[in-house]
Order: structure tokens, then C-alpha cells, then sequence
């Protein structure tokens, strides 16, 4: 039989589905999974006065501030991506995100938001005895949002494999933008996925679509306007440059990334839509598909392409 | 400095100005005594809850932590790096020598042994709230308390928060003039349950719903809000009647999964409270209606919403309001004078961490400096023996009267 469950979480509305037997037992652990990704929405949010986000992002800047060993790891995966992408993934954007208007006006004050601010997660201090971090310079914040949902799912999975016997399978997402599987379907290789790549200029032509079978993995989509607003009639993107601290203006109309860690994926993915290209440090393990633009800024969905250990997995097609 | 990930933004002139008037954080250190050495028992949501907000206190450090579940003392692990794990708390007690303070998480019905065997031993004591399981445990830690001569606080965090005590001080001021009403709620939508990895802990992970040892949703929830209404009214309810159904649930449970009580307090006023685990809408709340307005409180927000009659207040100019269909809200801010004067009031908007963490600062304040108790154990006592006592009006559908001597002050 299979249990769903749904929670609404970081601006979004996660949904699980368990495979396996027992309705109560398979209903237990689904809000069980749930529960923690909640419990991450109330620690990650930059919406939140009382987030442990918000504490980091008041106090760091004046004294190492002490984090758990699951935030700390998040922390320490934020910096791997950072390094590999050449700093296209960079969690310190929080001020510019605030400034350019994605936060909205019951969010926390966020510093440097209204005076000078300060973006480098090379200013992210990190003391791995005390577990603590700290921030090289006033003017400093955090926006995890393009990590937060993965980390969350990660740690949702760790909750369902640790209630083993009743889950066979499961299929996690947070709002269509990172999903993952726990093991396979019954007599089957995978979960199918598709992701609807975006379609040339004008919307004209048939839609495109890549296929991936997922099985005890996660995939991440990120496309330049998956969340935007409108500022004096220029339309915003919300993947931030961290050398401009504005909205992108190259890199890839789409971006996937496929890894066994959502944490991972969800990264990868705003990373390599930045970038527009693979980097070459980042390892096969994790598996890109890239749409390039070209150009005029159009979307060259037949020229997208798979790199990595899993790249034969995505099978694109054309809807009729 | 790479120059392509490390860059400095001014947004506008003034920005220049203000960095460099910032104190070089490298110059600074940062004293601090030797750190409080506390232990957290009961590594359960609530004691992962609080380990959160302990590493956010300076000064202190969580030595170790306990529980019987093994799955469950890893997952509390990784909220306390450096902390000793223990299965046992009397091992943690024996082994933990320069151990100031014991946090009991433990299941309700598990608070008195731990608590007791801490005070027994010297250490001050935070016991989450409901106090116990039964009225005579809750006698037992405030008598331990008493022997002792150590700090033992309630996990009450209503007395603690911000923002309930500034409502409270509107109440004492006569903000609302006459209370003639009190109403009180916890919507969540939950089964209670939580799965247990190894089957043959299947009931001990799920006390909530055992009818032998929990004290329902009116105990476990009800304690807490009640202690508002106890503190906001200045009183103790004399009678409770109560009704519970199981309307969503249908697990084999017995425990009612929606209840509703009316307490009667000695002067005639009642408190009407419902808590349902089948319904989310709401959430938890407490309200408070007088004559001249009503204070709503949810946690890290509150609001006191006029009648028209009501003289108006000079600050009231400057107030935050927040529309609810008809009504208009006053929001309430703690240090809202101070910050209006900065032009930061909206900046004050709901608190900077979630209510538990001031009740904790408030103990480590109590424990390290000797400051006033925010909830003695006796209060602990009473608002969870009106829980228990609600639960026995649910139960059993009848009018349970309450003992006044149990209000009264030693």
C-alpha cells in the first residue's frame, strides 16, 4: 500500500510517499519524516525572527556562535560547493537577497541590508573543534534557500530508514524543485521523473522533456526564474550572482543536478545555472544535465547535456 | 583575497560611513567564566528542543545528556557535540561531578525519579512541564525542591516570554479593565504517535496515547495554557468538566483525540479550552476578553485589540496593527518604546528565539546569578494538577471539583 503525507515548509509544500505495509506504521513515519523537515523550515528560515538562521546571522558577526552537528555539516557542505563551483554557490548572498526585495518586510532584520554589506563565504569562519562559526566581518548573512529544502530531505531520510521493517520505498519532494528516492518500486528499477525543460524562445515548438529513473538518489532542478519579482518593469531572478550581487545574467536556462545527497543536488543545481557550464572540479559522483542559452538569452533545450557517473540515465524526448 | 568570490557591497553613500564605525572584531575578546555544566535528560523532540537553545546560552556547556533509547541519545548527540551520553541517569549523576544543573525531558510520568535523584544530589533542577504524571509526583519535586535548598523551575515558558509578560503588565495596568472571559486552544494536526524502530518499545515511545501513564491532550497541552490563564487572572479554577471523542484517529487508540473543558475559576469567570490533534487551524493561542478590549497570545506573538469605549493611550499613535477580517490588532513588542524612538518598531515584530529559550535563560539566570525564579515548582504543581484533574473531567464526563488547598502557599 502506499501512504502520502504533505506539509507546507519553506515557501513551499512538501510531499511523502511510502510504499510498504501497515497503514498506521507507513502513517507514523511519514509524519515522523515530515516532522523534521518542519523542524528544518524553523531553524533555516530566513523568514523567522526565532530561526536559528536568524540568531547565526545576529550574532556571528560579533562572536563565534556554536551549532549542531547536523547545521555545522550543512555549513561545512555549503563551503565544498562553494570551493568547487568557484564560488558560484555562495550562501552569503543574505544581503543581497534581502536588498533586491525576496525577503519580505516581516523577515528579520538582516545585517547590512540597509548600509554596507559583504558577500564571500571565504569570510564564513568555520572552528571545527568548538563547532562553531563566526563571521569574518560585520555586514555578513546566511540565505540558505538553496540548500535548505535538500538538507531537510536528507535529514527526512535518515528518518524513514531508521524506522526500518514497515517503508519499502519512498518518494520525497520539496515543491518540484529537489526530489528524492529511497530505494525502488517493487520489481522495478526506479522512480520515473520528468523534467520539463524549458522551451525555445516564443514557447514555440514541441516541449521537451528529460526522463531520469531515480533509485536511492536525489535530483535537483533549478531554472532562472523559479522564483523572480518585477522591479521597475525588469523582471528578477532569484540565483544571485556573488560577484554582482544581482540576479544572474548568463549561465544555463535549466539545471539539474543528480547525486545520492539532496543536500548535494539542491546546490548543485543553483551552481550550475550560474555557472552555464560543469566545472571541472566537480566530481563524477555528481551528474549534471545542462540547458544552454543562447545568444539572444534563448533556451537550446536540444543542445542539453548529461556529464557525470549517472549521465546515461536522462533520456530526453519531444511531446507530440 | 580572491577577488571574484570575496567582495564588499555599498549600497549607498551612507554604507562607508557606517563599516567603519563598526569595532574591529579582531581586536575583541570575548570573557567568559567557567563555563555552567548542565545535563539534559530525555533526548526525546522536546529535549532535542532544548539542546537547541542551550547552545545559544554563553557561558554555559551541556556536559551530558541521557536516554534510554539508543537511537534516540544519537539524535541528541548530534544536537550537543561534547556532551557524555548515558542510558541512565543515575550513572550521569554519579559520573557527572561538576554537574550544576539537571533539564528533565523525560516522559511526564518519568519527571519525579529524575528530578528527585537530581535534587537528591545537589543539582538544580528545570523540569518541563507538566510537572508529573499525578498529583502526588508533583507533591513529591516540590517537597524534593524544598529539602533541597536548590533552584527547581517549571517549564511554564509562558512565564518566561517576552511578550506575555509585557501583555501581562498591559493586564495589571487595566489595559482590558474587567476580565470577563478566557479562552484557550491547541489545534495541530498529528496522530501523537511517533514510530518506534524497535516494535517492542512501541508503547513506551508512545506514552502520550498510553491511557495508564499519559494525562491527555488536557494535561499535556492543557497544563501549559492553563498556567497563563492561572497567572493572566490572578486565580485558580474551582470546578472542571470536560468532553473528548476520538474524531480522526482511528488506531486502536483510547485517548481522545479532540477535548474540550470549561474550568470555573472562584470568581464565576471560566476558561473554555478545546485541543484537538485531527484540525490544525489556529493553532495554539490564549485569550483573554475584558470589558475595555481582548489580548490574544500565540507564542512568539500577541496582539490587544480595543474596545471602541477604550480611552486610547498616547503610545498607541506609533503602534504596529495587523488586520483580522473585522478586527485591528495592536501587536504587542517588547521594548516597542525604545524602538519606535529608533524607527526600528516594525524590527520588533515577534521574538528572536521561540519562547523555551527565555524560560531556559531565565534558570541558567536563577541557577548562575541567583535571580528570581520565573516559575517556582509549587506553581508547577497547579497548573498541572489542573491539567490531570481536566483529564479526569474528559475521561470520565463528569464535574471534577478542585481542591482549593491545592493553590494554596506554603
Amino acid at each position: 500500500m502506499i501512504v502520502r503525507r504533505a506539509l507546507f515548509a519553506m515557501g513551499t509544500r512538501f510531499e511523502i510517499a511510502l510504499a510498504g505495509e501497515g497503514e498506521r506504521a507507513l502513517g507514523d513515519v511519514a509524519e515522523a519524516a515530515l516532522a523534521e523537515i518542519g523542524e528544518w523550515d524553523r531553524r533555516l528560515s530566513v523568514f523567522r525572527q526565532d530561526s536559528l538562521l536568524a540568531h547565526v546571522n545576529r550574532t556571528a558577526g560579533a562572536r563565534p556562535v556554536r551549532l549542531d552537528e547536523d547545521t555545522f555539516g550543512l555549513l561545512r557542505a555549503c563551503l565544498a560547493v562553494h570551493r568547487a563551483s568557484g564560488g558560484a554557490f555562495d550562501v552569503t548572498i543574505g544581503p543581497a537577497m534581502r536588498a533586491l526585495g525576496f525577503h519580505d518586510a516581516a523577515a528579520p532584520a538582516c545585517p547590512g541590508a540597509a548600509g554596507a554589506f559583504f558577500i564571500g563565504s571565504d569570510g564564513l569562519l568555520r572552528d571545527e573543534e568548538e563547532h562553531s562559526v563566526r563571521f569574518a566581518r560585520p555586514g555578513m548573512a546566511l540565505d540558505l534557500g538553496a540548500i535548505g529544502k535538500g538538507h531537510a530531505l536528507d535529514l527526512a531520510e535518515r528518518v524513514v530508514r531508521q524506522a526500518n521493517g514497515a517503508v519499502q520505498a519512498a518518494l520525497l519532494h520539496g515543491g518540484t524543485s529537489t526530489i528524492k528516492a529511497i530505494g525502488r518500486p517493487p520489481g522495478k528499477e526506479g522512480f520515473d521523473v520528468a523534467v520539463r525543460l524549458p522551451a525555445p524562445a516564443g514557447g514555440a515548438g514541441p516541449g521537451r522533456f528529460a526522463r531520469v529513473t531515480l533509485a536511492d538518489e536525489s535530483l535537483s532542478v533549478s531554472g532562472r526564474f523559479g522564483r523572480w519579482l518585477e522591479q521597475d518593469g525588469e523582471r528578477l531572478g532569484h540565483v544571485i550572482d556573488p560577484a554582482t550581487a544581482r540576479p544572474i545574467t548568463g549561465g544555463a536556462a535549466l539545471a539539474a543536478a543528480l547525486s545520492r545527497s539532496a543536500r548535494e543536488s539542491d546546490a548543485w543545481s543553483t551552481a550550475l545555472i550560474a555557472l552555464g557550464r560543469r566545472p571541472p572540479a566537480l566530481g563524477p559522483e555528481v551528474t549534471s544535465l545542462i540547458v544552454p542559452l543562447d545568444q539572444a538569452g534563448a533556451a537550446r533545450a536540444e543542445e542539453s547535456r548529461a556529464a557525470g557517473d549517472r549521465a546515461a540515465a536522462f533520456h530526453c524526448w519531444e511531446s507530440q | 583575497m580572491n577577488e571574484t568570490t570575496r567582495r564588499l557591497f555599498l549600497q549607498q553613500a551612507g554604507g562607508a560611513a557606517a563599516l567603519a564605525l563598526m569595532p574591529a572584531l579582531a581586536g575583541r575578546t570575548l570573557v567568559l567564566d567557567e563555563p555552567l555544566q548542565v545535563a539534559v535528560v530525555g533526548a526525546g523532540r522536546q529535549g532535542r528542543a532544548i539542546l537547541a537553545e542551550l547552545q545559544k546560552i554563553e557561558g554555559l556547556a551541556v556536559a551530558a545528556i541521557c536516554d534510554s533509547d539508543a537511537s534516540r541519545l544519537e539524535s541528541g548527540a548530534r544536537r550537543a557535540p561534547g556532551a557524555r551520553p548515558f542510558a541512565d541517569h543515575r550513572e550521569l549523576l554519579a559520573e557527572s561531578g561538576g554537574l550544576a544543573a539537571v533539564i528533565v525531558a523525560t516522559p511526564t510520568h518519568r519527571h519525579r525519579e529524575v528530578a528527585e535523584d537530581a535534587l537528591a544530589a545537589g543539582r538544580h533542577v528545570y523540569c518541563e512541564a507538566p510537572l508529573a504524571a499525578t498529583i502526588a509526583d508533583c507533591q513529591a519535586i516540590v517537597a524534593a525542591a524544598a529539602r533541597s535548598g536548590r533552584v527547581c523551575q517549571a517549564g511554564l515558558t509562558g512565564r518566561s516570554n517576552p511578550i506575555y509578560k509585557l501583555a501581562h503588565s498591559f493586564l495589571r495596568s487595566g489595559a482590558i479593565r474587567e476580565v470577563v472571559a478566557l479562552r484557550a486552544q491547541n489545534h495541530r494536526k498529528t496522530s501523537w504517535r511517533t514510530p518506534a524502530a524497535d516494535p517492542a518499545r512501541e508503547r513506551e515511545v508512545n506514552w502520550r496515547l498510553d491511557p495508564e501513564v499519559s494525562i491527555g491532550l488536557a494535561g499535556e497541552c492543557g497544563t501549559h495554557q492553563f498556567d497563563v490563564a492561572h497567572w493572566f487572572h490572578g486565580k485558580y479554577p474551582r470546578r472542571v468538566r470536560g468532553t473528548g471523542a476520538i474524531r480522526m484517529h482511528q488506531d486502536g487508540r483510547e485517548l481522545a483525540d479532540t477535548v474540550q473543558c470549561t474550568l470555573s475559576f472562584e470568581d464565576g469567570v471560566e476558561l473554555i479550552y478545546d485541543a484537538t490533534l485531527a484540525n490544525s487551524f489556529e493553532g495554539q493561542y490564549e485569550q483573554v476578553a475584558g470589558t475595555m478590549g481582548t489580548i490574544k497570545l500565540c507564542g512568539t506573538a500577541g496582539w490587544l485589540f480595543k474596545e471602541a469605549d477604550a480611552v486610547t493611550q498616547g503610545w498607541e499613535v506609533y503602534a504596529n496593527r495587523q488586520q483580522f477580517h473585522n478586527e485591528e490588532g495592536i501587536t504587542l513588542i517588547a521594548d516597542a518604546t525604545k524602538l519606535a524612538a529608533q524607527g526600528k518598531l516594525k524590527e520588533g515584530i515577534g521574538l528572536p528565539h521561540p519562547p523555551l529559550y527565555y524560560a531556559l535563560e531565565d534558570f541558567v539566570k536563577s541557577v548562575a546569578a541567583g535571580a528570581p525564579l520565573a516559575c517556582q515548582a509549587a506553581e508547577g504543581l497547579r497548573a498541572a494538577a489542573v491539567g490531570i484533574l481536566a483529564d479526569q473531567a474528559v475521561r470520565s464526563g463528569a464535574t471534577v471539583e478542585i481542591d482549593p488547598s491545592l493553590f494554596e502557599e506554603d
